[in-house]
């Protein structure tokens, strides 16, 4: 029922998402175009060329980084953990400030930025193991110091190229942003969302058992070492995908596994689609506003979520989510 | 009934050997597992359950080696009771005891049958938690967690249950009540290893006492048997007077460390 609720907020929000933006198009232009996808007039064009598929790419990123950061939550039984913690976004942060220091053509970063976030959350993973398993501490850990230091990567870039120009593709995907994206660009990340959402899904029974403790749920049957690596590799997929697609978009993976857990408590079976579902939904909205309340200006997505995410943030944190473990 | 054998079992922690040399047939009742705090009774209920390699020997359950068989599998067929570790505070104890069925479920098999739901309600009930259903596990009492971690093992079904420490922490009526339903376990024809602090409560409710001291089997048999004055020596190293009664034995604690320790 919630969660039926919750599924209806997402249509609804692509519809505002594609309702608002530069171009003002009435409602009776906006149904037209929208019924006639290959009209060629300019409202078609707008509308399918550059908002359907921006709304839609938008869905895909908020869902992606909320599953990732649902099931990475559940993995390290850790409430504060984000999906950028398995160093995906730092490692294509300094990529791209590499990329971008050394003049490589626009058009390869965010394969670069990929493969490199990817590399990045190997040696995290290399790092954090302790005999077969992952140990939740190391990963934080390594996360989180691996991130800082591909951070000064970027920062070195940024003041090496503070008078360049070159600088606007590090600051673009720091800033965090949907402008520009096509239906390629999708196309191009779908191999990695599809992968990562199955394996995601297909670890879901067992991640609810993993919420009694590791030890209950080795002995309760869920091949826990497996479980791990699966959970990683799905979750770093769905990461670098995001990543690829819309740069930093910092608190989505945070925040929005818990606004779901309030709605639908905390059975990982309606939860998983419920933060996919609130993940679509808000960074939907936070990109029609993004592009609204500045206009014909847009303010970066990734900012605008952080001016949303950290009062939330600390919100919950008072509120005690972080003794979610007795 | 299910049959547990240990062979010449040899454990280690960190490095260091705890338990030689142990073997064991243990095939039904309630067993005991007694001894001072670091002999390795608790890793030696891991590797009985497969959750540890034992570093020598072998340990089999109906004649499988328990490390052979998948996590599943072995589930199944056994339940390890642990009360310390941390879990999510906000589960509920239906969703709980509900997790105890994940084994008998594969992995694309995600709603309850009715098979699940009276194994839980059974559960539930048999331990006195049926009006805890919808309780967050956060507000319980140790003793009421205590039940439910019990309430987890019947519903999982297993034949064998191993519960480490389960009366720890509670009080003297939460230990009896949880000794009660370790009872009825075996009176269902489960095969139950306890590790338990209390001489008394092993003297009690136990079938058979495995007592543990200075890296092995000390002394393994009823109750009035393997808790003797000279035992409870070897073992812990003080003198205890344990005198045998009609109604049961009896502990004299004027305990003093004895001289050879």
């Amino acid at each position: 029922m919630r969660l039926a609720a919750l599924a209806a907020l997402v249509p609804l929000a692509m519809l505002i998402g594609i309702a608002v933006g530069g171009a003002a198009l009435a409602p009776g232009t906006l149904v037209h175009a929208l019924l006639h996808p290959s009209a060629g007039d300019d409202a078609a064009t707008i509308l399918w060329q550059l908002r359907v598929p921006r709304v839609a790419i938008a869905a895909v990123v908020g869902a992606a980084l909320a599953l990732a950061g649902t099931l990475l939550q559940a993995l390290l039984r850790n409430p504060i953990v984000d999906p950028y913690l398995t160093g995906v976004a730092s490692g294509a942060g300094a990529s791209i400030a590499i990329a971008a220091t050394i003049g490589i053509t626009p058009v390869l970063i965010p394969p670069m930025g990929f493969v490199s976030g990817l590399a990045t959350a190997v040696l995290v993973a290399v790092l954090a193991r302790r005999g077969p398993r992952l140990d939740p501490e190391r990963l934080v850990l390594a996360g989180v110091s691996l991130s800082a230091l591909l951070s000064a990567i970027v920062t070195l870039a940024l003041e090496r190229l503070a008078r360049g120009t070159a600088s606007e593709a590090i600051i673009a995907w720091l800033a965090g942003s949907l402008a520009g994206r096509s239906w390629g660009d999708l196309a191009a990340a779908a191999p990695e969302l599809v992968l990562g959402t199955l394996i995601g899904a297909a670890t879901i029974p067992a991640l609810n058992v993993l919420r009694l403790g590791e030890g209950r749920a080795a002995t309760l049957g869920v091949h826990v070492v497996r479980l791990q690596w699966a959970l990683l590799v799905a979750s770093t997929l769905l990461t670098a995908a995001a990543v690829a697609l819309a740069g930093l978009l910092g608190f989505v993976g945070l925040i929005v596994p818990h606004l779901a857990r309030r709605v639908v408590g905390p059975d990982l079976r309606v939860l998983v689609p419920a933060a996919v579902l609130v993940g679509a939904a808000l960074v939907v909205l936070a990109d029609a506003l993004a592009r609204t309340i500045a206009a014909p200006a847009e303010i970066p997505l990734g900012v605008l979520l952080a001016f949303v995410g950290v009062p939330t943030f600390l919100v919950l944190y008072l509120r005690g989510i972080a003794r979610a473990y007795a | 009934m299910p049959e547990l054998v240990l062979e010449h079992v040899e454990i280690e922690r960190g490095g260091r050997t705890l338990l030689r040399d142990i073997s064991l047939t243990l095939d039904g009742g309630v067993v005991a597992v007694i001894g001072p705090n670091g002999v390795g009774k608790t890793t030696l209920l891991r590797t009985i359950a497969g959750v540890l390699a034992p570093a020598a020997g072998v340990v089999r359950l109906d004649g499988v080696e328990v490390r052979a068989l998948d996590p599943r599998e072995r589930a199944l067929r056994i339940a390890l009771v642990e009360p310390t570790e941390p879990v999510l505070a906000a589960l509920t104890v239906g969703d709980a005891v509900a997790s105890a069925r994940f084994p008998h479920h594969r992995w694309w098999e995600w709603e309850a049958t009715p098979a699940d739901e009276f194994a839980v309600d059974d559960a539930l009930a048999r331990t006195g938690l049926a009006t805890f259903r919808a309780r967050e596990i956060g507000t319980l009492s140790a003793g009421e967690r205590q039940r439910v971690w019990i309430a987890l093992a019947i519903a999982q079904q297993a034949s064998v249950v191993l519960l480490d420490e389960p009366t720890s922490h509670l009080d003297l009526r939460a230990s009896v009540e949880t000794l009660q339903l370790v009872r009825e376990l075996a009176a269902a024809g489960a095969l139950v290893v306890c590790v338990l602090h209390q001489l008394e409560e092993a003297a009690a409710f136990a079938d058979r006492v495995v007592v543990l001291g200075d890296g092995s089997v000390v002394a393994d048999g009823r109750p009035e048997i393997a808790i003797t004055t000279m035992t409870i020596e070897r073992a812990y190293g003080v003198t205890l007077s344990v005198e045998r009664r009609p109604e049961g034995l009896a502990f004299h604690r004027n305990v003093t460390p004895s001289s050879s320790s």
